[in-house]
């Protein structure tokens, strides 16, 4: 399969799926931390991958990779066909949401104003935003199914509306790729539910390719199409169902795994589980 | 009228201006909590100006340099990530002052100039002190004005702002050298004690009267300004010290905002339906 290139998603690619991530024997350090040696897999253009793995696994530090914020100190990346140092510029194409946004509850701006910080890059320093912005972050708004909330503080969102405002202002960009590190943490088990099926409809509808980094299974085995298991090195990438269903699940937890039997769709017989 | 004598008019002046920078420095402050920066700069100084004092440089520019390096090193030893940044600036802010007090002793510099220093001598200011007021005060309020947007992004959420491709670094290390001169300039005005009031009681009260920083903005311009007119005249009319005289009065603004907070009201009315809902 070819890689994509930004140009792809303004002209026909003639129906054919390319790669949008791919990255090949990474290994990174913080400080003089090993925390991901050797992971390689690709991520095909409208692909929900989750990517799983206990605390430390060093998810973090892979979307921070992907982002070209930590510098591998071996192997290969590229997302869209650019190297780091080409997306730099590029970077309004990927929406990010992160961990836990640890806002104060009072910080004077409203959920409006909070995605127009998404479009920051956009509106370029010393400029007002343009009626394009406006219409925008009013359309992310509406996506993620907050309109009519525009002008309340954001402090005065409950958790599950507060994470759909990170959403919508990481896809009011010209978003492609949305990487999204642990957005559920903190919900309860129908806020999870919620946000992920509001994830998975706008994914369909804006074609995005997602990558979505959790240490809870269960959510994700409902709505990734594939699941990549980290802990340091790669253990395993396949389908929900077969990555679930495998030892080499808890070889890469150390610990025996309570996932919900059943949840994950149906696995498809004949293809095996990559690694 | 005070304001027919000259050095009164540059006293209004220069507290105009230093008013204006320090309210807007002061919303950041309060949101991206540089409260303690602020003071730990600001107590800094006096190691600057005993620098001066002990070296025969005007103690200002002493200062200046001296705040700028200080405001690096919280920048740099925070973002390291090693020490908290409270720690860094504990640390720095007792160890200059503790400079400053071995320096003026060497220097045999306990006199007028140093309490001028310490409490403040806006009724003291040349032409040349007020123009140096507004260069700092057109730095800084470019510097806000261009970036705004980002500090913004920056103050709320870091992360986000590295991750859309922000030169965050550059941005926050400019806001602290920007805090540091605007600090040496409101010495002037209020003196290295008392000058932390000038950047956290405008952007606090503010806080307490809108909940979207257009509002807290215009507050704490408000509040900073509206405050420093009545501090001067209120110490020119009954002779007691400008400095304090503005931080009272910016005292006594922010307690009464405190009773008028629609935002306390807001919290009561949900206390209030909580309690109704519980019982």
């Amino acid at each position: 399969m070819r890689e994509c290139r930004v140009k792809d998603y303004f002209e026909s690619s003639g129906g054919k799926k390319c790669q949008v991530i791919i990255l090949e024997d990474v290994s990174a350090s913080l400080g003089s931390n090993r925390v991901l040696e050797g992971i390689t897999f690709s991520l095909d253009e409208g692909t929900f991958l989750g990517v799983i793995g206990p605390n430390g696994a060093g998810k973090t530090t892979l979307l921070r990779v992907i982002l070209g914020l930590v510098k591998p100190d071996r192997g290969m990346v590229r997302v869209m066909g650019m190297s780091p140092v080409e997306l730099k510029h590029e970077l309004h194409h990927i929406g990010y949401v992160p961990q836990q946004v640890l806002f104060d509850p009072l910080f004077p701006v409203s959920v409006y104003d909070v995605v127009m910080m998404g479009r920051t890059c956009c509106i370029g320093t010393f400029r007002f935003p343009r009626k394009a912005d406006r219409t925008a972050v009013l359309e992310s708004i509406r996506a993620v199914g907050l309109s009519g909330l525009e002008k309340r503080p954001i402090g005065q969102l409950s958790g599950g509306q507060q994470k759909r405002v990170f959403l919508a202002r990481a896809l009011c960009l010209e978003t492609r790729i949305l990487l999204l590190d642990e957005p559920t943490s903190g919900l309860d088990i129908e806020g999870q539910e919620n946000f992920l099926e509001l994830l998975s409809d706008l994914k369909k509808e804006l074609s995005l390719s997602v990558v979505f980094v959790s240490h809870d299974v269960n959510v994700l085995a409902r709505y990734a199409d594939e699941i990549v298991c980290i802990n340091r090195t790669m253990h395993l990438h396949g389908r929900p169902l077969e990555v679930l269903g495998s030892d080499r699940l808890k070889e890469a937890y150390r610990c025996e795994f309570d996932f919900l039997a059943g949840v994950g769709g149906e696995a498809r017989p004949g293809e095996e589980t990559r690694e | 009228m005070m304001f027919a004598y000259g050095f009164a008019q540059r006293a209004l002046i220069a507290g105009t201006i230093i008013a204006v920078v320090c309210s807007l420095i002061s919303f950041f402050v309060v949101v991206r909590r540089l409260a303690f920066a602020g003071m730990g700069i600001s107590h800094a100084a006096f190691g600057g100006v005993a620098l001066g004092l002990a070296a025969g440089i005007d103690p200002l520019l002493s200062a200046g340099g001296f705040c700028v390096l200080i405001a690096l090193g919280i920048g740099w030893f925070s973002r390291k990530g090693k020490i908290h940044e409270d720690t860094v600036i504990g640390i720095l802010f007792a160890s200059a002052m503790a400079l400053g007090v071995v320096l003026v002793r060497l220097a045999n510099a306990y006199n007028l100039d140093l309490m001028s220093y310490l409490f403040g001598s806006i009724l003291a200011m040349k032409w040349l002190d007020v123009m140096i007021v507004g260069i700092v005060a057109i730095l800084a309020l470019s510097f806000i004005t261009i970036f705004f947007k980002e500090l913004l992004f920056l103050s709320f959420d870091e992360e986000t702002a590295t991750a859309s491709g922000l030169p965050v670094k550059f941005i926050y290390y400019g806001l602290l050298i920007v805090m540091a001169l605007t600090i040496v300039v409101a010495i002037k005005l209020v003196g290295i004690v008392l000058v932390s009031a000038l950047l956290v009681i405008p952007g606090a009260t503010a806080s307490q009267l809108s909940s979207n920083y257009r509002g807290v903005l215009a507050w704490s311009l408000t509040t900073g300004v509206a405050s420093v007119f009545a501090g001067l005249y209120l110490s020119f009319h009954f002779d007691v010290a400008s400095g304090a005289a503005i931080v009272l009065v910016l005292f006594a603004v922010f307690l009464i905002s405190m009773a008028l907070s629609p935002r306390r009201r807001y919290m009561k009315r949900k206390l209030h339906q909580h309690v109704l809902r519980g019982s």
